[in-house]
């Protein structure tokens, strides 16, 4: 065959022999910037590709009392998952979940389609279901395909106890938190101490997160385990000690029930808070899952501030305990000796204004040491008006009042200790007068306290001069380690008051139990201290006080109360304090028992 | 019986030239890195042996051979007398689906016979090349007008347009670019040619109002250079610019999936999801391919089904996944060669009819590969085309053998 001739040019057979050289190359060369230059990074790709990464959450660290009795620790909560390409295949599976779960099948397409991943990825429909929920899904297992459970550990409280404030709580991560250095590590959704014992020691209390590794396909269908990664297991947290004892937490918890209020209990030689109670409070356990709005909106909103510690975080004029500070006051400047005494009329006149003592009747001479003991304002009146205001601000000042006692419960309240320069700037330099050192004599006025300051305050008194950082962490396990490791904390003393005057505070406040204002609170033989204090409210009833310490053979307890609206000090306050203070007494004597018990056998 | 086949066989091997014996050999060595590849892709797919991907593949394989053969013995008279008849047979043949109602994939490209189907437009890419080789033939290499020129462009536009519609647009690429290489080596002028490529330039180009500019400067440059008449000048600088205007027009009348394909070609990696979710995965599995691949059957974005349509038209990324750089080298160096081969023949064939068709057997095979690879790597939108020998398909796959064929037959012209 022949038809015509092919008479085509070198030229344009080279041309079209070159482009498609050119056009292979630009390929090829594609092909080692993709394979070559770009691999290991493709290589990484491909890696996250098909392998979908389970976490696994850990349990936190358990938190028991300084006896080793479980104050807070942790339980599975089961959450139902759905994997939606699997529950479509039986059509009647969404009536059946939505009758076990009492949720519409509207609700439940919701939450599908609002945390939907994908085809085969399980997505979660249900936290912290029953026990009875899981069993009415086992019984239909059948009609029920891919509706799973998977377990999640949180915060359960088996003892009764609610030490909430002090305790905090667990929550989702805060997105502004998120962006603090010191949150480094934390994601979106991550649970984290939020308040007191739980974020305070976050990093002790938190485990590490375990993961799975899956190999997925496409559609994130699982497709096997991976051979050459092995699953990384979750560590719980490590475990901690508190200083609190758990069974005197409860039974003071039980004492304040109904009242509002805060009652510190501490180790007047180390700061160990046996018991700290703010009242209304609040069951530890409301936290422990998911928290519902309503929940959360209650606690918020309830006038009586139950998420609030009024321990750490409450300020209140000290009232009469106050006193204590004048009195150390006059005896360390040496400017009124104890036995300078005045005469109790029931009420005492500066200029034109009347200042009244409690007692209405008066309570006739009185020197330094009847003072404390009944409390008698009236000669601390006329005390004031013999000291420098400054010195006794400065007496204060020695017991760090008006700043934060350093102790690890987070969010801790200063309160105020007035001084010339406070006054001055509050009022002016000529706008306040000797009648605000009257009422700041009597622990009213400017003057402003914490109850927790008050019970390191009970402990100096109770130490003569030692002055404890109040704490809650005793020690831990540390998880990698092993080893129990304890909080050193640090403590600072008191030198430059005289024997002499700490003897002389001594006796008056073992009087003010003995046959003063703080009788309530004597506990057979043992020796209590104290002093009690009214603090008058403008908002309503006055608040009851009552400070003070007793000294056991081997241990010196401090004790603050304080009720709010308990209209005396020597009243609910001592009585309150009175049968704590015997319970602990009861508690140490049965221990001496029965350690001589076993000596003796 | 057995001895007459074995016989008649190694008679048919003694009797190729020793350049068929090589593209025999080229072609056997992709058509087994294909199987190999369709093999490891179909791996995880149910279905008995012959249901399964690889199965139909070997299938299509073994009935390619005989046609692939028996196109071998046909006379060249009897190919080049029936090219015109066999063209007007492959349009009524292109229009059959639309009749059918099909409704495969919702497009109309299929005619279904069986359980199976069989695509028109496949075969038609072997018509329009014989059609344009034949009418081609009849000219003379010196003497190339504009008015010779337009038939054969007519031949590749009536297909195309058909199969746009269908909506295929990598078919219609394939019918309309083998005109170029075929009127270029016919000898046209290379204004010609742009003539007939401007318009398709001036719809691409419209899409930004920049590159549309530019490209109507280029246009006035080459119209001055060229020194035309001045009608014919302005006619086609103001056809041009009317086509360009009312691109965007058109452009919204165009089904969203052809526009999301199209739109990937400018903005690949936007939408995961979609269109460009194929080439991400693509050059992902081609990227950690490595020098040396994973290994046959290996290939985790292959097996975990990340890569889509890998049987088909991403059979190049299971390959790149699994065989490495060392295996798409291998692969496009044997393409090249077939090419490099089948234009040294067309370049040495006396007969004008048989070289045009060598040419246009090349440019077939070359546009898809070039066009094929280009997208599994990301240099070019997805246009649906697959990699002759290699791909899973029935209709291409024994359409690549018939143009196979074509080549030995024509190849052995004793008029060299």
């Amino acid at each position: 065959m022949y038809i015509s001739h092919n008479s085509v040019t070198n030229l344009r057979k080279n041309f079209i022999v070159i482009f498609q050289i050119v056009a292979f190359s630009i390929l090829i060369g594609r092909l080692y910037y993709l394979q070559i230059i770009k691999g290991p990074s493709y290589k990484g790709i491909a890696e996250a590709n098909r392998i979908r990464v389970v976490p696994i959450e850990a349990p936190r660290g358990i938190i028991y009392d300084r006896k080793g009795q479980i104050i807070a620790d942790n339980e599975s909560q089961y959450n139902i998952d759905v994997i939606p390409y699997e529950l479509r295949q039986t059509p009647q599976a969404d009536s059946i979940l939505s009758g076990i779960l009492g949720l519409s099948t509207n609700q439940i397409s919701t939450r599908i389609k609002n945390n939907w991943r994908g085809q085969f990825i399980p997505i979660k429909i249900a936290e912290d279901v029953d026990f009875q929920m899981i069993s009415m899904l086992e019984e239909h297992r059948l009609d029920l395909p891919g509706v799973i459970y998977s377990l999640e550990p949180v915060r359960a409280f088996p003892n009764n106890v609610h030490l909430s404030q002090a305790l905090g709580y667990v929550r989702e991560i805060a997105p502004r938190d998120l962006l603090r250095s010191e949150n480094q590590g934390y994601k979106q959704g991550d649970l984290i101490g939020w308040k007191g014992v739980e974020r305070q020691y976050e990093n002790i209390l938190k485990g590490s997160r375990g993961f799975n590794f899956i190999q997925v396909d496409a559609f994130g269908r699982e497709v096997g385990r991976l051979e050459d990664r092995s699953n990384v297991p979750p560590v719980p947290g490590s475990d901690m000690y508190l200083t609190i004892d758990l069974d005197l937490q409860m039974f003071v918890e039980s004492l304040v029930e109904g009242l509002k209020g805060a009652v510190v209990v501490m180790d007047a030689s180390d700061g160990e808070i046996l018991s700290i109670v703010s009242k209304p409070d609040y069951a530890p356990g409301v936290f422990a899952g998911v928290v519902s709005n309503s929940i959360w909106n209650e606690l918020l909103k309830d006038p009586d501030l139950p998420m609030f510690n009024r321990a750490t975080q409450g300020t209140y004029p000290p009232g009469s305990t106050f006193k204590i500070i004048a009195i150390l006051t006059a005896l360390e400047t040496r400017s009124v000796d104890p036995e300078w005494s005045i005469y109790c009329h029931g009420q005492y006149r500066l200029g034109r204004r009347i200042f009244k003592c409690w007692d209405a009747k008066g309570h006739g001479r009185m020197n330094m040491h009847d003072a404390v003991v009944h409390s008698c304002n009236v000669y601390f009146y006329n005390l004031i008006r013999r000291l420098d205001l400054e010195d006794w601000a400065n007496m204060g000042k020695v017991f760090k009042f008006g700043s934060e006692t350093g102790s690890d419960l987070y969010g801790e309240a200063s309160g105020v200790m007035p001084d010339v320069n406070y006054l001055n700037r509050k009022y002016g330099e000529h706008g306040w007068t000797d009648g605000n050192k009257l009422n700041l004599v009597i622990g009213q006025g400017d003057m402003l306290v914490t109850p927790i300051q008050m019970a390191r305050f009970s402990a100096a008194l109770g130490t003569r001069g030692k002055l404890v950082q109040p704490h809650v962490g005793l020690k831990y396990i540390d998880r990698k380690t092993g080893r129990m490791n304890t909080f050193t904390i640090k403590s600072d003393s008191i030198r430059s008051i005289l024997p002499s005057t700490w003897e002389f505070i001594e006796t008056a406040m073992n009087d003010v139990i003995t046959g003063g204002t703080g009788r309530a609170a004597n506990v057979r033989n043992v020796p209590v201290f104290g002093k009690t204090g009214t603090a008058q409210n403008p908002h309503g009833e006055a608040h009851a006080w009552f400070i003070g310490y007793m000294k056991e053979p081997n241990q010196t307890i401090a004790i603050a109360v304080l009720i709010e609206h308990g209209k005396s000090g020597g009243g609910i306050a001592a009585q309150i304090a009175g049968k704590i203070l015997n319970f602990i007494h009861q508690q140490t004597a049965g221990q001496l028992a029965v350690n001589s018990a076993s000596v003796n056998f | 019986m057995h001895r007459s086949i074995s016989k008649r066989f190694t008679g048919f091997i003694s009797s190729l030239s020793n350049l068929n014996r090589l593209i025999i050999v080229i072609v056997a060595l992709l058509c087994f890195i294909g199987l190999l590849s369709v093999y490891s892709a179909s791996l995880n797919m149910a279905g008995s042996f012959f249901q399964k991907v690889f199965g139909r593949q070997l299938i299509w394989l073994v009935v390619g051979c005989p046609i692939a053969a028996a196109i071998y013995f046909l006379q060249k008279k009897l190919i080049y007398d029936s090219a015109y008849i066999l063209y007007g047979i492959g349009l009524v043949f292109l229009l059959i689906p639309y009749f059918l109602g099909s409704s495969v994939a919702g497009t109309a490209r299929w005619i279904p016979i069986g359980s199976m189907g069989i695509q028109p437009s496949e075969f038609m890419k072997v018509l329009v090349m014989l059609a344009i080789a034949r009418f081609l033939a009849s000219t003379s290499y010196s003497n190339l007008d504009f008015k010779v020129v337009i038939i054969p462009t007519i031949f590749s536009l009536v297909p195309m347009l058909i199969v746009l519609k269908q909506p295929d647009l990598g078919t219609s690429i394939i019918y309309f670019g083998l005109l170029f290489p075929m009127l270029y080596w016919a000898g046209a002028r290379l204004f010609h040619l742009f003539i007939i490529l401007a318009p398709t330039l001036s719809i691409v180009t419209a899409f930004n109002f920049y590159t549309f500019f530019l490209w109507v400067v280029v246009i006035l440059v080459v119209l001055y250079l060229t020194k035309e008449k001045l009608w014919v000048s302005l006619t086609i600088f103001f056809l041009n610019l009317v086509l360009g205007s009312a691109t965007p027009f058109f452009w919204n009348s165009l089904k969203p999936y052809q526009q999301q394909r199209i739109m990937t070609l400018f903005n690949i990696g936007a939408d995961p999801q979609g269109a460009g979710y194929q080439v991400i995965q693509s050059k992902i599995a081609i990227g950690s391919g490595g020098l040396f691949g994973k290994g046959i059957a290996h290939g985790t974005q292959t097996h975990l089904k990340f890569l889509p349509e890998q049987h088909t038209d991403f059979i190049f990324s299971v390959i790149g996944e699994e065989y490495g750089f060392v295996g798409v080298v291998v692969v496009l160096l044997l393409f090249l060669s077939l090419l490099l081969l089948c234009f040294y023949i067309a370049f040495r064939l006396k007969d004008r009819f048989c070289s045009l068709c060598m040419v246009g057997i090349a440019s077939i095979i070359g546009i898809h590969v070039i066009i094929n690879v280009a997208m599994t790597v990301g240099l070019m939108p997805v246009t649906g085309l697959p990699l002759p020998f290699l791909s899973y398909g029935g209709s291409f796959l024994i359409t690549c053998f018939i143009l196979l064929g074509l080549t030995l037959n024509i190849g052995t012209d004793k008029q060299y």
